[in-house]
């Protein structure tokens, strides 16, 4: 009986086993088309690059590290401006968030729904509708530059033009409040009740509880979270073009957009080689919270 | 050490829709200073309400709650030196356990580290736990966690511990000897504890008195064998003892209760607690039925009967028993107790008896008890044990 289903799943599987990698091979060759393509471009010499079959590696007289070189050289300062941007502006919304979450979730008091509310109804604003709202706040309302230029002088390494990118984090730290909150919020709420409780009357005041308890339970959330606003802040344009609009402070993706592009035409291989640079960091963000994260969205 | 005293307190949770639920009515408890009382019930019947009241995690509607004589209505949880045990452990899953331990000293006082970590030890060393301190809650077996949850609460020193089914999540072996160490442990340490549980073997066990509850209203509060041998009322009655006791709706007809199933002659001292009512409720223990295979019945006491299913539980058997004098339809069965030495099998023709002096009678409409069995039989039985 046994030797016989043995026999059948044989005999069976390899048709479908065939089908089923023949359809994954061919999902794999879709999705690694573009980057590929990219790729060989990137590693083309400008001058021998004609166009017609991007996608095939260049003869090997004309590759060329070139377009690597110069896209490092154009984006450097574009990629320290947004490390500057992203990485204050990501820990401090997954901060916020998740205190949000735990005075929105854990803690008891009266009115929370409406407020939870209210942080929900923030992740549906449009980023279109306060475009002008914003470009009004900081220029005209908020008069941060002239704070970021009284205390430049008495922080190394701060220029006065970084009173944009300072701006442009406190705006993406709101921006991310309310979908950090509903991540933490989820995590949460699987919780024990009884464990916050214990430690409640183990003495534990609300802030205590948050700092011991709840944040080091939260870490697998705050590597989803992490990922997640590091990829949308870098991959930023619209509030980077509305608040930066140009100058020093202008971030990787505002330099991205103008790079090789001129009169005689466009330099694919310099754009090719510049989309994989700035594309780079969170990738390297996804690797190195990758197994957290999988804890995260599978706790 | 301290006594507690809940006085009339009343809880009401308010549902969303303005409907008002009586969770906890008027409920009056005194609890001497290291006494162990075991507040038991049906699920939903208030008794994790009434705990977490006295802890402070639920507010009080009404009446007032004290410990060592002073009111603590209004007292954060953790002023209130108390230390809660709950059902799931609710140990901290990211702390090892020692850091489980300590994590209410280092919060609550103002203790020296080494201090901390010596009466974590002791107490480690005391529950047998002392190999585990550097592990994780994760790590452990249920029977473990539950260890640790009790050395968390005892690290405490508190005035009032209060357990919250403490037990009721591990399996039935080490369900038993835990019972054993907990009781052992309260006696040591001479803590006033408030034991909660739906397990009526535990209620019996485990407590020097106990509470019982039904639907937020306390029922009785006596020694276990008080509760068990004179019930205020039906339902304590059929709470408390396992196999539950036998009931039967009787019409009382001056001397004589007339059932659907069979009558019962009353002597003239029980027909007078009787006198009030219409319609009773007679009640039987089974240990208390009198069981004898191939005899005949002697008086109006004595009930012909077939054994309808046996359970044996090897020191005893459970014997179902069905009214010869019913219809095939509509037999009534009850339980009878016998040795698990006697030979019963399913079909015997047996005589089952009822004597007077085992018998509680309780008022059909209010549940009181008219008449609880008498202990005059029975010299041996000291309730205040």
């Amino acid at each position: 009986m046994s030797q016989q289903t043995a026999a059948d799943s044989d005999a069976g599987l390899p048709l479908k086993r065939i089908g089923l990698y023949a359809v994954l091979i061919g999902m794999i060759v879709f999705y690694l088309i573009p980057i590929e393509t990219g790729l060989m471009t990137a590693i083309t010499h400008p001058d021998a690059y004609t166009g017609g079959h991007p996608y095939l590696p260049p003869a090997p007289g004309d590759i060329s590290l070139q377009p690597f070189t110069n896209a490092v050289d154009a984006l450097g300062q574009g990629m320290v401006n947004s490390v500057i941007l992203v990485v204050p502006a990501t820990i401090l919304s997954g901060l916020f968030g998740s205190m949000a979450a735990y005075g929105l979730t854990t803690v008891d008091w009266r009115g929370q729904i409406g407020i939870y509310m209210l942080f929900v109804a923030g992740i549906f604003i449009p980023y279109q509708a306060v475009l002008v709202p914003l470009t009004q706040f900081w220029y005209n309302i908020v008069p941060l530059q002239d704070w970021v230029e009284m205390i430049a002088p008495m922080i190394p390494f701060f220029q006065d033009y970084h009173w944009k990118l300072v701006a442009l984090i406190i705006t993406h730290t709101a921006y991310g409040i309310p979908i950090c909150t509903l991540l933490f919020r989820a995590h949460y709420k699987k919780l024990s009740d009884e464990m916050v409780e214990a430690a409640r009357l183990d003495g534990a005041s609300i802030q205590r509880i948050y700092r011991r308890i709840i944040l080091p339970l939260s870490i697998p959330m705050f590597a989803v979270v992490f990922i997640y606003q590091f990829t949308q802040i870098w991959n930023d344009l619209l509030f980077a073009l509305t608040i930066v609009q140009f100058g020093d402070a202008a971030v990787v993706t505002q330099d991205l957009v103008g790079i090789g592009v001129s009169q005689e035409g466009t330099n694919f291989p310099l754009r090719m080689a510049s989309a994989l640079v700035a594309a780079l960091p969170t990738l390297l963000v996804y690797i190195v919270f990758g197994d957290k994260f999988a804890k995260g969205v599978t706790a | 050490m301290a006594e507690l005293t809940l006085d009339s307190v009343t809880k009401v949770f308010t549902e969303d829709d303005g409907n008002e639920i009586v969770a906890v009515d008027d409920v009056d408890l005194d609890i001497e200073d290291s006494d162990f009382l075991v507040l038991v019930g049906p699920s939903g019947c208030g008794k994790s309400t009434t705990l977490r009241m006295i802890a402070g995690l639920e507010t009080i509607t009404d009446g007032t709650i004290s410990i060592g004589g002073e009111v603590v209505n209004n007292k954060p949880p953790a002023e209130r030196d108390i230390a809660m045990v709950f059902q799931s452990y609710a140990l901290y899953p990211h702390m090892t356990v020692k850091q489980n331990m300590s994590f209410g000293l280092e919060e609550s006082t103002d203790m020296p580290d080494d201090e901390i970590d010596e009466i974590v030890t002791d107490t480690a060393s005391m529950m047998g736990i002392e190999e585990l301190l550097d592990r994780q809650p994760g790590e452990l077996s249920g029977g473990q966690q539950q260890r640790v949850a009790l050395g968390r609460a005892i690290v405490r020193d508190p005035e009032v511990f209060l357990m919250d089914e403490p037990l009721s999540n591990l399996d039935a072996k080490l369900r038993a000897s835990m019972r054993y160490e907990l009781q052992h442990l309260q006696e040591e340490l001479g803590v006033t504890t408030v034991y909660v549980t739906h397990d009526q073997t535990e209620a019996m066990t485990m407590g020097d008195r106990i509470a019982v509850l039904d639907d937020g209203v306390l029922q009785q509060v006596g020694t276990p064998l008080e509760c068990y041998h004179t019930p205020n009322n039906h339902f304590v009655a059929g709470f408390i003892g396992e196999p539950s006791m036998n009931f039967f709706d009787m019409d009382v007809r001056g001397g004589t209760l007339e059932g659907e199933s069979f009558e019962y002659e009353l002597s003239p001292e029980v027909e007078q607690n009787v006198s009030g009512s219409d319609q009773v409720t007679f009640g039987i223990r089974p240990e208390d039925i009198e069981f004898r295979p191939n005899a005949m019945p002697t008086d109006g006491h004595d009930f012909e009967c077939t054994v309808d299913v046996v359970e044996p539980t090897g020191d005893a058997n459970n014997v179902y028993l069905a009214f010869d004098e019913d219809v095939e339809e509509e037999q009534t069965t009850f339980i009878v107790t016998v040795s698990g030495m006697q030979r019963v099998e399913s079909g015997d023709k047996v005589v089952a008896r009822f004597p007077e002096e085992a018998i509680h009678l309780f008022d059909d409409r209010t549940g009181e008890a008219l008449k609880n069995r008498s202990l005059e039989d029975v010299d041996s039985v000291d309730m205040n044990v």
